[in-house]
């Protein structure tokens, strides 16, 4: 008669844990060993008996953090009263997801009854209809946004991973690829720029990315009313912003657009000149969560993710790889690294002032370094009533606050508007360490000795 | 289906043989029966020595760096196919993959209870879905990161006509995902526990190997049968070294900042992304969340985490720390890496060291029926029908992206 299959399960796992631990106290480890093993089942039936038995309680922050049974620490056994509340824990696992095909209606209308047409809505992005829980979406209370409460409606399924094209911006200076441009006149874009100001993936712009971003903006005529300009459920290319015109928003609970009359759904809003829709398109290609139906012939501007996100890459490629090769001219950062390079780079910040600014000021403790990124500036020291230096794009000064505390020597004052990119000595300490240890390295007399030993060296 | 299978080895040995475990490199194809048997023969040793793999695990660091042609795991291989393995029960399914539970066909004795994961992908919904990159990307770090202690180990790889495949350990744990759903949220010790084993992860990818992982979530961190973490589905998953990449990918909870905002990223990605996971331990849910993605990512990019009252001062100061939207005060990212996240309060009842050998006891272990045991995963609908085709053309223009699978 052989054994049966679970006793052998058991058997050879605790073979493999003599194996690995080689105890010398056999019997004892044997004993805690289906002690444990008894501990995670128990502990696994009793989630399962949970889970099977929902309750309505309101208790489901009051057993955060340390009393859950579940996942029993290997200190600690498995407590009673623990197990009482786990019963009483509430589970709410309904809510459908960014993933889910839902629509947020509240949201919607909000921004409707807030008539100022600042492009405020647009807030259907997208969805991904890759699971079907619109069947038990709740509505959301209004507390759930209220600051102190915690929103307890959390989607509890999988999430889907999402991806947008491939960018390598390498190739593209091969290309030599400049962005479309597309002609507007003065009025036009302050409506556009009003249009997109309220929107946080363009509110981060700086003025030149802005301005190839409105620039590549594309008129889209919509000759007649009843144009689906985007349709539920297809994929989702194009950000649009309204010129002219109006435009109906419906939603079908299904998830897409349907054939027939009641296909589009339900109408859930509308949107007007100054409105935008389909911001999610500029992020990643997710299935449309609306359609948007022309009323009467109007017009559109249209913007593709593609292009957007590369304007944002490129001009962020050209700025890093422009911060390392200034970085490579100090002499005080010779012996960084390229990565520590790139982390220094990546931690500058453009900084933005008009002609006439004193940028350092002679005398005053020195806390930042200064890289001149455009414009131009002049060294003035006291006592000298003219100019003793001037400074030109990729020149930098400033840069022995990053060793000590001493005061500026100098005062640099620009003389046109100028953009610098600066960093302060903590945030240098921060990334890479005190910068003595860092000269020291190539400081010969200190070869060979242990850094452990050398107070100024940096610590790692 | 004798002339199937010939048909296929041809295919395959055309394609750039270069194992030394093949005397006749040059010689050309298979043509007569000694050929043959010498063909099976090899793909006969080779399945049983992955089969005896398991035995031989976990690598030390040292020995996971070497070339990914000298080790045991992780290499291409020009003779195995599908046909070795039968398929069981499918444990996942991706927009362009799925995983199957898989056993060795004909095995030899002492192999007949081995199973692995074998994830197939097919080459028209990889190129459709313009993942040609990504998929690449996968292979080639999983195949260096093999033997790890928490990361599945992909025991080889090869590909037919239409699908790649990947052939990895199998976790009969099921996700963690799972365990934290039933339990709402984890408790301290047992969050403390799989994120300390995250942080050796992450260290491990970003120090030794220049990998970004990008898709952090408790859905892609499998339980093993005694309790450990894997690490699953490195889809995202990058070699950047010191450069900054810039294609977004991740999923909309655990998204970083830069990433939304498209300034280029790097590892850095990950300790924001673990801030959220450790979180989500925690709480229960991540901390941005809203039914509208827009609105997720709005929140995120203004980077202000809300703690419940309840959470312990130290919890919140590591994942204050690391959702840190400024990168250069990121923890993880500053000065010591992942040194200073182990360095962590939160962190000071772990012992690294036994935590990497496995020596430290986790706090579920899975309750398993023998080594196929599927009850820690969901059921998934049946494979559809009718795909498309990856006909002469596409062959033509992608079957060179494809060589080193």
């Amino acid at each position: 008669m052989s054994l049966p299959p679970d006793y052998s399960n058991e058997i050879s796992a605790l073979n493999r844990e003599i194996l690995k631990a080689q105890p010398s106290d056999v019997l004892q480890f044997c004993a805690n060993f289906f002690l444990r093993r008894l501990e995670s089942q128990r502990a696994e039936f009793l989630l399962s008996q949970q889970h099977s038995s929902q309750k309505g309680g309101g208790m489901a922050e009051s057993t955060f953090p340390g009393n859950n049974p579940f996942g029993t620490s290997p200190s600690s056994g498995i407590i009673t009263s623990g197990m009482h509340r786990l019963e009483e824990e509430e589970e709410n696992d309904t809510i459908a997801s960014p993933t889910a095909s839902s629509f947020p209606r509240t949201n919607m209308e909000n921004s409707q009854a807030n008539k100022s047409g600042e492009g405020s809505f647009g807030n259907f992005g997208g969805f991904q209809a890759s699971t079907n829980r619109s069947q038990g979406l709740k509505s959301q209370p209004p507390s759930a946004m209220d600051s102190q409460s915690f929103p307890s409606n959390y989607n509890m399924n999988r999430r889907t991973s999402v991806s947008a094209e491939s960018l390598n911006p390498t190739s593209s200076l091969h290309d030599n690829w400049t962005p479309p441009y597309h002609q507007k006149t003065s009025e036009q874009q302050a409506r556009l720029r009003a249009a997109v100001s309220g929107n946080f993936l363009f509110s981060h712009l700086d003025d030149e990315q802005s301005a190839q971003v409105l620039g590549a903006l594309q008129e889209k005529p919509i000759p007649t009313k009843g144009i689906k300009v985007i349709q539920q459920g297809d994929v989702g290319d194009y950000f649009y912003v309204v010129e002219n015109g109006a435009f109906d928003i419906f939603v079908n609970k299904s998830g897409k657009l349907e054939a027939g009359p009641d296909g589009l759904g339900t109408k859930v809003g509308s949107v007007g000149p100054g409105g935008s829709f389909g911001e999610l398109a500029l992020m990643y290609n997710a299935p449309r969560a609306a359609t948007v139906t022309s009323t009467e012939p109007s017009t559109l501007w249209a913007l593709d993710r593609v292009t957007f996100r590369r304007i944002l890459m490129d001009s962020a490629f050209q700025r890093r790889r422009m911060y390392e090769g200034f970085l490579e001219e100090v002499p005080l950062l010779s012996s960084l690294t390229p990565y520590e390079r790139s982390k220094i780079a990546d931690a500058l910040e453009t900084r933005k002032f008009p002609a006439g600014t004193t940028i350092i000021k002679e005398g005053d403790v020195g806390e930042s370094f200064f890289i001149l990124e455009s414009g131009e500036a002049e060294v003035y020291k006291r006592g000298i009533d003219k100019a003793v230096n001037r400074y030109k794009k990729g020149d930098y000064f400033g840069e022995l606050a990053l060793l000590n505390d001493a005061p500026r020597a100098a005062s640099v004052i620009s003389t046109t508007e100028v953009k610098v990119a600066t960093l302060g000595k903590d945030g240098f300490q921060r990334l890479l360490g005190p910068v003595e240890g860092i000269m020291r390295r190539n400081d010969p007399s200190k070869l060979g000795m242990d850094d452990g030993v050398d107070p100024l060296a940096k610590g790692r | 289906m004798a002339t199937a299978v010939v048909h296929k080895l041809l295919h395959h040995d055309r394609s750039n043989r270069e194992s030394s475990s093949q005397p006749n490199q040059s010689s050309p194809p298979a043509q007569n029966d000694q050929d043959m048997a010498a063909m099976d023969r090899d793909r006969d040793e080779e399945k049983h020595m992955l089969a005896q793999w398991e035995v031989k695990r976990p690598l030390s660091p040292a020995q996971i760096a070497v070339d990914t042609n000298q080790k045991m795991v992780g290499h291409s291989s020009r003779v195995l196919r599908q046909e070795d393995f039968e398929l069981i029960k499918t444990l996942g399914t991706g927009t362009f993959a799925r995983v199957w539970l898989v056993r060795l066909t004909n095995p030899k004795d002492g192999d007949q209870n081995k199973v692995f994961a074998l994830k197939i992908l097919r080459k028209v919904d990889v190129i459709r879905l313009k993942q040609v990159e990504h998929v690449r990307n996968e292979r080639n770090v999983l195949a260096a990161v093999a033997g790890h202690p928490f990361i599945t180990t992909m025991v080889a790889s090869f590909q037919d006509t239409d699908s790649l495949y990947m052939l990895l350990d199998y976790c009969p744990g099921g996700e963690v995902f799972s365990y934290l759903r039933r339990a709402r949220r984890f408790n301290e010790p047992t969050s403390q526990f799989y994120a300390a084993e995250i942080v050796l992860i992450l260290e491990f990818l970003h120090e030794k190997e220049g990998v970004a992982y990008r898709d952090l979530k408790p859905e892609n961190i499998l339980i093993d049968a005694e309790g450990h973490l894997k690490l699953v589905d490195f889809g995202f998953a990058k070699k950047v070294d010191n450069r900054e990449t810039y294609t977004l990918c991740g999923t909309p909870e655990y998204l970083a900042p830069e990433v939304i905002r498209n300034t280029g990223h790097g590892c850095a990605v990950d300790w924001w992304a673990f801030g959220i996971l450790v979180y989500e331990f925690l709480v229960g849910q991540p901390p941005f969340w809203d039914q509208n993605p827009m609105k997720i990512y709005e929140q995120i990019v203004e980077g202000r985490v809300r703690y419940p009252s309840a959470m312990s001062p130290d919890a919140r100061d590591l994942i204050s720390g690391l959702c840190t939207v400024d990168t250069s005060k990121r923890l993880g990212n500053i000065k010591g890496g992942a040194g200073a996240v182990k360095a962590h309060s939160w962190f000071r009842n772990i012992d690294w060291d036994a935590l990497y050998h496995r020596k430290v006891q986790g706090p579920i272990v899975p309750h398993l029926r023998g080594p196929a045991d599927t009850r820690n995963f969901d059921e998934y609908e049946p494979e559809p029908e009718g795909r498309e085709e990856y006909g002469p053309e596409m062959r033509e223009r992608w079957d060179d992206c494809f060589t080193d699978f």
